[in-house]
């Protein structure tokens, strides 16, 4: 009775919700596409040198794949900083902040090394990225207390990344 | 005082269910401050406000966690800990929506 003499209140007076906020949150993050796309502007940026270098290469045909190469470098270092992002801002929290005070400022230096990554074609600068992006990998397994080893990627540019031991 | 709120949102379920009202206060604080299985109301920065259950005091820090029911539910394992401050009230009592 009670209820019904509110339930007809609310219709007129909108009472304010207290909402018991429910989800289905994916909670699927893994540092690894972060880290693949920071293998790949050192690829592209490898490409470009080989590229250069190469004197017998038509006009038109540099012209096509440098176009190709610069395309893909800018999506990766982008695609990098996304994914840190995503992680940084979706997965990790304050007690993971406080256990690993490093978290912002290496976020941030991932930030912007990407942004550098896409304004130069210098290796050192992409190798730093992947070296941020590692160290970024492993706090988020140590995070989920999965151990983590350090190998060298089976596949060119063959850089060191780092991969959860499962 | 006392505020009435309705409550939306399925994670505090069998408990509170979606449509249920609620009446909040925050006298009860000043006799016993916020406890761990109190139903509290609080304003949340991203999510506006919640009804959730406290699930652990960090009084010395004036923070607290909070869950729902559900295991759907968003709370503290997704935003972390609510400043005490930002607790609006307690549920005092509850106008449970008449089973069909």
């Amino acid at each position: 009775m009670f209820y019904k003499i509110l339930d007809v209140a609310d219709r007129i007076l909108h009472f304010k919700r207290a909402s018991a906020h429910c989800d289905i949150p994916c909670g699927i993050y893994d540092p690894h596409q972060a880290q693949i796309a920071a293998l790949t502007v050192i690829r592209m940026v490898d490409l470009m040198g080989e590229l250069v270098a190469n004197e017998k290469v038509e006009k038109i045909d540099f012209n096509n794949s440098m176009a190709r190469y610069i395309a893909v470098k800018e999506e990766h270092a982008e695609l990098c900083k996304r994914e840190v992002r995503v992680i940084f801002g979706d997965y990790f929290k304050k007690e993971h902040v406080e256990k690993y005070p490093e978290l912002p400022t290496l976020t941030h230096h991932i930030f912007q090394l990407g942004s550098k990554c896409r304004q130069t074609a210098n290796r050192q600068t992409a190798l730093d990225l992947l070296g941020l992006v590692n160290r970024f990998a492993e706090i988020y397994w140590e995070t989920k207390a999965v151990p983590t080893k350090r190998v060298k990627a089976p596949y060119k540019p063959g850089e060191e990344i780092v991969y959860p031991i499962l | 005082m006392c505020r009435l709120l309705r409550v939306s949102g399925r994670s505090m379920e069998p408990l509170y269910r979606e449509g249920d009202f609620v009446v909040i206060s925050k006298i009860p604080f000043f006799f016993r401050p916020v406890q761990v299985g109190d139903t509290i109301v609080f304003r949340h920065r991203v999510f506006g406000v919640l009804v959730k259950m406290v699930a652990e005091t960090h009084h010395a820090n004036g923070e607290i966690f909070v869950t729902g029911i559900q295991p759907e539910s968003v709370d503290s394992k997704e935003f972390g800990a609510v400043r005490i401050r930002e607790v609006m009230g307690k549920v005092v009592w509850h106008i449970q929506r008449e089973k069909k």
